[in-house]
């Protein structure tokens, strides 16, 4: 049933800090998951198989953020080996939630609010980071877990040499193509013009707002969006905090030059 | 063009028999707004309703669809989307709207997506009543003569009905006993009465035979500049636009030797990638020239070419774009009227 | 000495490893660690709205994330004193069956079944098992479909929230996933059998507390407002901390617990020893043809317990959507509360979820979330230690790594909780010294030295103590000066406790090895004395902080003389104190 694995193109699956769901996933790619095993010669993937080995690869999909300094050995280790290196999710390609605290002392205050004064004597704590804070990164993959058939799509363009092909504008676009009416419109906080389309606009279509989980779309017009949010009446620091909620470091250049902030 | 009268409770038992051979799609609720859906259950359909969400172009071309299968044999076109349909309920303006995109997909290449999707659904008009956000008085698209198989004006107990095909006739002639043909002079009083209140109607208006002119006047008004800086690029203004028609194109491949797909999906001159070419150079990169462009060919390009605009007046964009960037405001603005915008509101810096 | 790591423990969900060091014939160190970086995520939901925090907090692992949701929502609605009604709590049972179905399916089929089949992935063990692979494939996606269809993605939906929901199944919808659970009911006691029969190990089996929610109405359930333990006692969930008590521990970011200084276990297994009365139906039958007293001692079982709760929850899905259908849609209660806090607990497929929350000014002020595998680390280092210790006296050492990664992966880890890897390492040469100079390094140990002195090379440990004392430092003890078997006074857990005494190893004479004192315990051949200290006078805790150092006699036999080379060994310990 399987091709010999020799001319197969090498993929180490590695996941960092994260919910591990983007691991999760392809495990639930399950009438996909024979060919993904049989395409490639999936030479590591943690969550799903004990004979892991860890060679020169020809793609590596990174998923989570660096979180430890071992996690950085171990991204830089995998750059190393890898020809190419994909981000998968979120948190590898902007650091996820963990990465709302963009400031390194209040990283540090909220560290020690957890685990006081303990030396961690395994591996030694950073503050959350997208991949690309320490390596080249080839593509990205982005999603809050990524979307399967985006996945599978992607997997297998990257597997013939190809870039990924993904939607580059705001999850409004989806939202429109699914007919719902616009929770802006009715006051409701909602993200979707800052935040990158390929989810399906999942939340409207559940009467939801959308609360960010893919990051930000890369034209993100977060002044306008943030104006919009006041004159709806909601308050400066709520606007802030939820665009803060998912973006990770994207954000951190907008928030810090807020001028409401500053006296 | 004949004109035979039906009883408004023959409508639903007409629907029934005329949907046996085809779906029908027709305007029904989606929370408080209306949507084109297709209906098996009669007493969902809407017979009051201004406008849905999407115009009826989703119904010809869908938001996204295969074009056609790869396989390692080569590729098979698809026109599954492609099937006998009948279409109840669009307003004038929306036909109007499918006149101007049967101009783009016939001219220079003849789009098959289109045009046989186009084919093989008859369109059953339904008359309406405008709302404060409807303009189609102002684009002349309130009142329609063609493009139509069967056009129902709905006069409160009864519809005047007007054959415009020789489909619609057949259409007709399913259920001849539901249908009188000899009107009398009340009806056809009642049917002036209508027309002449419900013109009374639109209460507001853009003089759009000054705006080509102006747009060139004002090609460097800093306006522009003022509408990029507010606009959220979300592309709501293009999706919802019933003439606007420019598409993209993406393959997604499956594994394991499986069969991919070509895929079709409506783009929007106002997004970011739309004028970006191969190695990363963007044309419009600046949101003010995404704007500019899509008002120019609204406003202006059309109007050189086919002598109106390709406005239709539905008022999509007014109800949809969250920060106010739409045919009225920016029609006002060139006209130097007053209006009251988010975007004219919008400062550059957030303040607390 | 050596040292056994399963570094990067594969098929669990998540990232950490299982290590245990090996000193001779002594397993000397046995660490769970969770190499998963620290995410803060309690301090991320501070001065966030309810609504956003149920947005969040679910992203601390995709596996469960719907049950991090569902404990989340229940304690905002206890805060918030919320009442859903009912057809909102039966989605949410609908979407947590899907989520149990999901996560122990893709568990036992996926994870835990390659181990007692031989093979190293699901993938590769479908040749042999080609049926059951497809076939549980198409269950792990159907409850997918079913997590979808409620929550609105297969992983961090997010239409369950705050009062309700966002959008019902539909009608339709809802009677697919009633009719395809009943086509797959065959296939479900099939998984049953195949799960109850596998032949496991009877290594290691030791009791422990199981503690699990207690269900209403004296049902079988994965959700309450009690916890349930297997000793008898029942807890309220707004005392959940005097059950889990967590604490940091310096190799890992999961924090660990134990409930009254013991380790607890969570999960299938638990429920199913402390409420597998309760099961009615086909999962009942099965319960009592395959239930017996191993169950409650070996933590392998609980991939048999998971199948089980597999049964039970395909039988549970129908009879959630027969009562939707006969509910209308009700819409999201809403809430004007600005100040309030609340806890909320649930079954996540791992075990008891705690989440527990406190508003003030109508933003979240504290987050206390405990997830299963951190109140689980406990047990798993133990049963890990049993095993390796049991394994290591019957001269199987090859087996030792293998196994510590079956039982890490029969409590099915969800690593990402906070936090993969079974490590064996020998000990280097005369490691005794680098682990007694930590010790000193952190506090001041006080000593004990026990043995007997009329028995040769027995009297070594108190022997040490004597020079020691001799030598002028403080705080040294010997066996006969405690009081039964009190622990000196100025012991209170913060100074580590240091035990000397000659033990058999079955080393060369005078080899030194030092081990945690709770190692003892998983040592019956080492274990007489020490027995009642550990059973009696000792906080589990401090037991974690006390530690024997044992030097291998040549000889007990009667009188006084201490051999050469175990006098040699009390010269090298006490240059090595004094040091």
């Amino acid at each position: 049933m399987e091709k010999e694995n020799n001319d197969k193109l090498k993929i180490g699956i590695y996941e960092l800090t994260g919910c591990a769901g983007d691991a999760l996933l392809i495990l639930d790619c399950e009438k996909e998951l024979v060919d993904i095993f049989n395409a490639a010669d999936i030479q590591s993937f943690l969550m799903a198989k004990s004979d892991n080995i860890d060679e020169e690869l020809d793609i590596a999909l990174v998923e989570g953020s660096v979180s430890t300094e071992r996690e950085k050995e171990e991204l830089l280790d995998i750059r190393k080996r890898a020809k190419t290196v994909v981000a998968i999710g979120i948190c590898s390609c902007f650091g996820g939630i963990q990465a709302a605290f963009l400031d390194q002392k209040e990283w540090e205050k909220n560290f020690k609010k957890i685990y006081g004064d303990t030396k961690m004597t395994h591996t030694k704590p950073v503050q959350s980071k997208p991949i690309d804070a320490y390596i080249k990164v080839d593509y990205y993959l982005p999603g809050c877990p990524i979307e399967k058939e985006q996945f599978l799509s992607t997997f297998n363009r990257i597997l013939r040499g190809n870039p990924p092909e993904l939607y580059r504008f705001p999850v409004c676009v989806e939202c429109k193509w699914n007919e719902n009416d616009c929770l802006l419109n009715k006051d409701i906080p909602c993200l979707g013009p800052i935040t990158r389309a390929g989810c399906g606009s999942i939340c409207i279509n559940h009467n939801l707002p959308c609360v960010g989980c893919w990051g930000l779309v890369e034209e993100a017009n977060l002044t306008s969006e943030f104006q919009l949010l006041q004159e709806k009446g909601f308050d400066y620091d709520f606007i802030k905090k939820k665009m803060a909620n998912f973006s990770g470091t994207g954000i951190a250049d907008f928030l810090g030059n807020l001028k409401g902030d500053k006296k | 063009m004949r004109v035979i009268k039906l009883n408004k409770e023959n409508l639903f038992p007409f629907l029934e028999v005329i949907s046996e051979k085809a779906d029908l799609w027709a305007p029904v609720k989606k929370g408080d707004k209306h949507v084109f859906k297709v209906v098996d259950d009669f007493s969902k359909v809407e017979l009051s309703t201004t406008r849905t969400i999407l115009p009826p172009r989703k119904i010809f071309l869908p938001p996204t669809f295969s074009m056609f299968n790869i396989s390692e044999k080569g590729y098979e076109e698809d026109f599954s989307h492609v099937t006998k349909k009948i279409l109840f309920g669009i307003h004038p303006c929306d036909i109007h709207g499918l006149l101007t995109l049967d101009n783009f997909f016939k001219q220079d290449y003849l789009d098959p997506y289109y045009l046989e999707a186009r084919k093989n659904t008859l369109i059953l008009g339904l008359s309406c009543w405008p709302d404060e956000y409807c303009f189609a008085k102002s684009t002349n698209t309130h009142i329609i003569e063609e493009g139509f198989d069967l056009f129902f004006t709905d006069l409160k107990d009864f519809f005047l009905v007007w054959i415009g095909s020789s489909q619609g006739d057949d259409l007709i002639r399913l259920k001849p006993e539901f249908f009188d043909e000899n009107l009398t002079d009340t009806d056809i009083q009642t049917y002036i009465r209508w027309q002449t209140e419900r013109d009374k109607a639109y209460k507001w208006g853009i003089n759009f035979n000054a705006l080509p002119d102006l747009i060139e006047l004002k090609y460097r008004d800093s306006l522009w500049e003022k509408l990029g800086d507010a606009c959220l690029a979300c592309g709501s203004c293009t999706n919802v636009c019933p003439t606007c028609n420019c598409y993209n194109i993406m393959d997604k491949q499956f594994l394991g030797g499986k069969d991919g797909k070509m895929i079709r999906y409506w783009d929007a001159c106002t997004l970011e990638e739309y004028s970006e070419i191969a190695g990363g150079e963007n044309f419009r990169k600046k949101r003010a020239d995404r704007l500019k462009l899509w008002y120019t060919h609204k406003l202006q390009a059309y109007i050189s070419k086919y002598g109106k605009p390709s406005c239709v007046g539905c008022g999509r964009c007014i109800v949809t774009c969250p920060v106010d960037i739409n045919v009225r405001t920016v029609g006002k603005a060139l006209l130097g009227e007053k209006e009251d915008a988010f975007w004219l509101r919008f400062n550059k810096e957030v303040t607390k | 000495m050596k040292r056994i790591s399963v570094e990067h423990l594969a098929r669990v969900e998540g990232s950490g490893g299982i290590s245990a060091t090996i000193d001779g014939n002594v397993v000397t160190d046995v660490k769970f660690s969770i190499y998963e970086g620290p995410r803060l995520v309690e301090r991320l939901t501070v001065g966030k709205t309810p609504e956003e925090v149920v947005n969040i907090v679910p992203r601390i692992c995709a596996i469960c994330s719907i049950s991090h949701k569902y404990a989340a929502l229940r304690a905002m609605e206890n805060a918030l004193s919320i009442k859903v009604p009912s057809k909102v709590s039966l989605l949410r049972e609908l979407m947590h069956l899907g989520e149990m179905i999901e996560s122990h399916s893709l568990h036992i089929y996926y994870l835990a079944l390659p181990d007692y089949a031989g093979f190293p992935n699901v993938i590769a063990m479908a040749s042999k098992f080609e049926l059951e692979v497809k076939i549980a494939l198409e269950m792990k996606e159907f409850a997918n479909h079913i997590m979808k269809t409620a929550s609105g993605r297969y992983i961090h939906g997010e239409n369950p929230v705050i009062g309700g929901f966002g959008k019902f199944p539909a009608r339709e919808e809802l009677l697919w996933i009633k009719s395809r659970a009943i086509q797959f009911m065959p296939f479900v006691l099939k998984t049953v059998s195949l799960f109850c029969e596998l032949d496991y190990p009877d290594c290691p089996e030791e009791d422990t507390v199981y503690a699990c929610c207690h269900p209403y109405q004296n049902k079988y359930g994965l959700a309450g407002d009690e916890i349930i333990l297997s000793t008898g006692e029942i807890l309220n969930k707004d005392d959940y901390k005097s059950l889990t008590n967590e604490f940091v521990v310096s190799h890992s970011y999961a924090k660990h617990s134990r409930y009254k200084e013991k380790p607890f276990s969570v999960g299938a297994l638990a429920r199913v020893n402390n409420l597998g009365e309760r099961l009615k139906g086909e999962a009942g039958k099965m319960y009592k043809k395959y239930f017996n007293r191993r169950w409650k001692r070996n933590p392998l079982f609980n991939n048999a317990a998971q199948a089980l709760e597999i049964l039970y929850a395909f039988e549970r899905i129908p009879k959630v959507v027969e009562k939707m259908l006969k509910l209308s849609d009700p819409a999201i209660v809403k809430y004007n509360t600005k100040e309030a806090k609340g806890t909320g607990i649930i079954e996540a497929p791992r075990g008891l979820l705690v989440h527990s929350y406190e508003i003030s000014d109508g933003l979240v002020s504290y987050t206390d979330i405990i997830t299963p595998t951190a109140q689980n680390a406990e047990d798993i280092e133990r049963y890990c230690s049993i095993a390796a210790q049991k394994l290591l006296d019957a001269g199987e050492e090859d087996k030792i790594k293998d196994r510590m990664d079956l039982v890490v992966r029969a409590y099915d880890p969800c690593i990402s909780c906070s936090a993969h890897m079974a490590e064996v390492k020998k000990a280097p040469a005369e490691d005794w010294k680098t682990k007694l100079a930590e010790i000193k390094k952190k506090a001041s140990p006080i000593f004990v030295g026990v043995g007997k002195r009329d028995r040769s090379d027995d009297g070594a440990g108190i022997e040490l103590a004597l020079k020691l004392k001799k030598l002028g430092v403080s705080d040294v003890y010997l066996e006969s000066e405690l009081v039964d078997y009190k622990i000196p006074w100025k012991y209170k857990g913060s100074r580590p406790l240091i035990f000397f005494d000659a033990v058999n190893f079955r080393e060369a004479p005078g080899k030194v090895t030092f081990l945690p004192l709770s190692y003892i315990m998983n040592n019956t051949r080492l274990s007489h004395k020490f027995l009642p200290f550990i059973s009696m006078q000792m906080k589990y805790k401090h037991l974690k902080n006390a530690y024997m150092l044992g030097i291998q006699p040549e000889s007990i036999e009667e009188g006084t003389k201490i051999s050469p080379p175990v006098h040699q060994a009390i010269i090298k310990v006490l240059k090595e104190i004094k040091n």
